[in-house]
């Protein structure tokens, strides 16, 4: 088959769209939705249009995925530094004109809009880590000194939002460049090294990093059942929805502990509970294995990509959803400490939602163009 | 480099990544399942059941407690209804919320239901500040959404306001909580009592720490009248005697509630409840009383001219009370909770801190000196053990001596007999007898007619009195016997004490031929619908071993009392009434203290004075007993109320002969 090689800004070979990862994630979209829908039937009035929003943003995200689909990502790793410091000043920018919001401040108000770059953050993160290596290309195994600039890289935003307080999204963005540093061939003596100095500083964050509250749902997911009423509610209350759910839930809209409104933050960090509890085992083993396919899709993209940079995308965005997928889950499920992390597509929120759909865009970017050969041209937009 | 687009680079420093990566993730997931699995199938019955109680509340239906009735139906005590209202700080002042989270909200409806509920300017202040610092967080189990209690027993005009207008009193919600009612107020309340909040006490025994979790049989046995938090429960009288007939059993009905505690309601809550899903409350029984409340009431009147004191009415044939009068008395509406907690504490404090004992039940917790009411039981004592004759005569010159003592007589009553010497209350007579027939059988005598031993009303802490004996002083006084306590004795001084109600029984006792009741003041116990459940016959406690002839001669001086010139109780007597009976002047043995209040000396020093005594002297029906409590002397204080007393028991008795006392139903089988 003779492909279109040449790199234009707007060359999209139709025949190379990805549909199962258009269908997979079209799918979550529309789980989410309805769940949503569920999730807020009948709490107070002020949430009643959350799934409607969450519509909007999902077309807008779908809007914006497109856009980042259709250019060539090579532009990306040209910008690459350049986007993640617009993300840093972005991040920077929240400690000016944040507002505070139970206890931190994340969001950066435009008008009546707000949004927040800590989001958005992650992916600069993974642009920026994917040209870094892109640029840097070995074979020999790598020491620590090669790390250094990719740590810095992720050590900076990831401050900045400890700084804000989002200890979940902080989170995400470390396990992600973790995961990425996981691509790189690393000596083992130096790896030791890594994970001895992890043990020293854990304790050191501990007593200087986190807050009390942070602390406090370590606490209690250590022992869960010590304060049922006061830190643990949330964890206790999800674990009783899940369960309730059974084998086959308790039906769409059904689910007591969200009805009557047992659940806290149903629509942002416990959806899935809502979801558990109306579905079941059935239902949650259905949402698993879609987000499985779309972590294992990423994978694969990564591995046909042709280049570095389009496989550090690929892997990049595939760790941003598996983590919060498995973190989100775990939560939910009382696997992990309670942590602020968003479930794709599941948890109402424009700035998440249209993270997930430009980092799907980046996939679907990188899945289209896995079939290049070397170009040959400037592209025509730049000619 | 011509090309603004870098030339592909070489991925194969990531090749062997991949599978190991996919190889995590699936893992990873794999977990989350494996914990699904464990959640919604091996335990998700369990949970099932958690969520099920999350939303089902048993919400207690109330009982009411029972009706307190007279003999002749007349209510003593009933419940009533008292409103209360709450408010929730973040309905009724919606903008005292934090800014931030409040999102369209309605106006605040606080200053309108301040001015409904006619707060004062201060009280406004202090509710306003509460309910700020109550909604400083509003967060769903913060103070903010708590409901403060603002008033209590609001008048029925002020709860018809706030329910007519809900819109603009949002937030100001109106409780029913069944109160107390004594329609006699202070008439009789020592017998009947009063409730209480339960105490912390009380509410340990029942519910130990733990009690919750207790199965069901468990928690009836430790708590079979299902006692909670906040509960009234009977706190003296017969509100606390008979607490386990009068309060009834609480029911339940399951709701449906949501996590902030909201019922809710339709099809969708409803499919969720699970049978039974009620039970009926059990109402509480209804008592009938022995007493009379018309003749409690004539009581009062009669004894309005004196401070304090008490008088006991009985049956003489059956042993039941038909009125038991304690002064002063207390208001048991103001300690029971009607009119708010404010109420009942400032009614306690003046109630604890007054001298003459309000709180006090002085015909059954008072235990008095008889003074010469005692002495027809010396004068017993001395006949059933043939140590006197009645004819016998000793010489009265006002006193006598003994050893280093000088014994005084009220004044020189000359050469008596023994019918002479009770109706003139003549001390030496009962000196020299004593000396003869010494204290034991005295004791014995006293003791037969049920003196010195609690009488088995079972209302109120009941005294035993104090019926003292030879060995009772030589434990007391280690050896010093003196004579003197045999001759304090014999005139109802000294270590001598009864309680008015010992006193009646006795007398009554005399009256009838020497059997002694166990008095009774709950005549039976009635459904709510007036079927009688439980109907008490007279109850013998015992029967006097007296000689009948014994027992005539000395009720033979009981009437000369009342009916011989020369009798103490001849001044007040009334010819239209055939009374006997015997009068007392007790000394208290009052000791001045320096720095004493000289009224208050002056009266706490004086006499006790008593009438004991029974009617009609021929045909006894009542014993009524009459202690004015430092009124001074016995004939002109005590026996003018008795005298009332019986003239008020036989114009009431006159009334109702047209109409009988309520009778009864014959005992119907019902539990």
């Amino acid at each position: 088959m003779r492909r279109r090689d040449d790199a234009r800004l707007f060359g999209l070979p139709r025949d190379n769209f990805d549909w199962p990862l258009f269908l997979v994630a079209s799918a979550l979209a529309v789980l989410g939705v309805i769940n949503l829908y569920s999730a807020t039937s009948v709490a107070r009035a002020a949430l009643s249009d959350v799934y409607v929003q969450q519509v909007y943003w999902l077309v807008l995200g779908g809007i914006l995925g497109a856009i980042v689909a259709i250019i060539d990502y090579r532009h990306y790793e040209r910008l690459g530094y350049l986007l993640y410091a617009l993300g840093v000043v972005l991040l920077l920018l929240v400690f000016i004109l944040g507002k505070d919001i139970r206890g931190s401040s994340r969001w950066i108000y435009i008008g009546s809009f707000s949004f927040q770059p800590s989001e958005f953050m992650k992916l600069f993160l993974v642009i920026a880590l994917a040209k870094y290596l892109h640029d840097d290309p070995k074979n020999e195994e790598r020491g620590l000194v090669d790390l250094i600039v990719p740590a810095l890289l992720a050590g900076v935003p990831v401050l900045l939002v400890l700084k804000q307080p989002d200890l979940g999204t902080a989170l995400i963005l470390l396990l992600t460049f973790g995961t990425v540093c996981m691509m790189m061939r690393i000596r083992w003596q130096s790896l030791l090294a890594l994970a001895v100095a992890t043990g020293i500083l854990l304790p050191v964050l501990w007593t200087y990093v986190l807050k009390d509250y942070q602390k406090q749902r370590v606490l209690v997911f250590i022992n869960p059942d010590e304060n049922i009423l006061g830190s643990g509610w949330h964890a206790h209350h999800a674990r009783v929805a899940i369960g309730a759910g059974g084998v086959t839930g308790q039906g769409f809209m059904k689910g007591t502990q969200n009805q009557f409104l047992f659940l806290p933050d149903q629509h942002s960090d416990f959806p899935f509970a809502v979801f558990a509890e109306d579905w079941g085992f059935l239902g949650c083993a259905l949402l698993v294995a879609l987000y499985a396919f779309l972590v294992l899709w990423a994978v694969r993209t990564a591995a046909t990509a042709k280049d570095r940079f389009g496989a550090v995308l690929a892997i990049g965005v595939g760790a941003m959803i598996f983590w919060h997928a498995f973190f989100n889950l775990g939560m939910v499920t009382g696997i992990l400490p309670v942590v602020g992390v968003t479930l794709p597509l599941f948890s109402a929120g424009g700035s998440s939602v249209l993270t997930i759909m430009m980092g799907l865009g980046l996939l679907m970017n990188v899945s289209m163009r896995r079939f290049y050969v070397a170009p040959s041209r400037t592209p025509s937009l730049l000619r | 480099m011509s090309q603004l687009l870098v030339p592909r680079s070489d991925a194969s420093e990531f090749r062997k990544r991949f599978r190991w990566m996919a190889f995590a993730a699936v893992l990873g997931f794999l977990a989350v399942l494996v914990r699904l699995f464990q959640l919604q199938i091996v335990r998700g019955g369990e949970y099932a059941a958690t969520a099920h109680e999350n939303v089902i509340r048993k919400v207690t239906l109330p009982t009411t407690r029972g009706v307190v009735r007279d003999a002749y139906g007349k209510v003593l005590a009933s419940s009533r209804t008292s409103f209360n209202v709450h408010i929730v700080p973040g309905r009724v002042m919606p903008s005292a919320r934090p800014k931030k989270r409040r999102g369209h909200e309605d106006p605040d409806t606080f200053p309108h239901v301040a001015s409904v509920l006619r707060l004062n300017p201060d009280e406004r202040a202090k509710l306003q500040a509460r309910i700020e610092e109550a909604c400083t967080t509003d967060e769903d189990r913060s103070p903010c959404w708590r409901p403060i209690l603002v008033r209590e027993d609001l008048s029925r005009d002020i709860v018809a306001e706030l329910r007519q207008h809900p819109k603009e009193t949002r937030g100001a919600d109106v409780s029913t909580v069944p109160v107390r009612y004594y329609p006699g107020g202070t008439l009789g309340a020592h017998l009947l009592g009063y409730t209480r909040e339960i105490d912390a006490e009380l509410l340990g025994k029942h519910r130990p720490p733990g009690y919750d979790q207790l199965p069901q049989d468990e928690k009836q046995k430790l708590n079979p009248l299902s006692y909670e938090v906040g509960d009234h429960v009977g706190a003296t009288g017969i509100e606390r005697a008979w607490e386990s007939y009068l309060r009834g059993q609480r029911g339940w009905e399951k709701r449906v509630v949501d996590a902030r505690g909201r019922y809710r309601t339709g099809p969708d809550a409803e499919r969720l409840l699970d049978a039974p899903s009620r039970q009926e409350p059990l109402p509480g029984r209804d008592l009938r009383l022995t007493v009379d409340a018309d003749l409690t009431s004539a009581i009062e009147k009669a004894m309005r001219p004196h401070l304090a004191g008490a008088v006991v009415v009985v049956e003489v044939k059956t042993g039941r009370l038909l009125s038991l009068f304690s002064k002063p008395s207390f208001d048991p509406n103001d300690l029971s909770g009607g009119g708010g907690r404010d109420r009942v504490r400032e009614a306690f404090s003046k109630l604890v801190t007054d001298p003459l004992r309000p709180l006090l039940d002085k015909t059954v917790s008072g235990a008095f000196q008889p003074g010469s009411t005692f002495k027809p039981f010396s004068a017993l004592a001395a006949l059933e053990d043939k140590i006197v004759a009645p004819e016998d005569r000793e010489r009265c010159d006002g006193f006598l001596s003994f050893g280093r003592r000088v014994f005084h007589c009220t004044h020189v009553h000359g050469r008596v007999d023994m019918r002479e010497a009770i109706s003139q209350s003549c001390n030496i007579y009962f000196f020299k007898l004593a000396e003869s027939v010494g204290m034991d059988r005295i004791a014995r005598v006293a003791t037969e007619f049920g003196m010195g031993q609690k009488t088995g009303i079972g209302v109120n802490p009941e005294s035993a009195g104090r019926i003292p004996t030879r060995g009772w002083y030589a434990l007391r006084y280690k050896g010093q016997f003196r004579i003197g306590f045999t001759l304090n004795t014999s005139i109802g001084q000294g270590a001598t004490t009864v309680t008015p109600v010992q006193l009646a029984l006795a007398y009554a006792a005399m009256a009838n031929g020497g059997t002694v009741y166990t008095p009774e003041v709950v005549r039976a116990v009635e459904t709510s619908d007036g079927a009688v459940v439980q109907d008490f016959p007279p109850r013998v406690k015992h029967k006097a071993k007296i000689n009948p002839q014994n027992l005539a001669r000395v009720t033979d001086a009981l009437t000369a009392v009342v009916n011989d010139p020369k009798g103490t109780a001849y001044p007040v007597r009334d010819a239209a009434l055939d009374v006997a009976g015997k009068t007392g002047t007790a000394q208290t043995g009052y000791v001045l203290r320096p720095g004493d209040d000289p009224k208050r000396a002056w009266y706490f020093s004086r006499d006790h004075a008593w009438f004991a005594a029974y009617a009609p002297a021929s045909a006894p029906e009542i014993a009524v007993v009459v202690l004015v409590e430092h009124g001074g002397s016995g004939p002109t204080q005590a026996a003018p109320v008795a005298m009332q007393v019986v003239r008020d028991y036989q114009r009431l008795a006159a009334q109702r002969a047209g109409k009988a006392p309520a009778a009864h139903p014959a005992p119907k089988a019902k539990p």
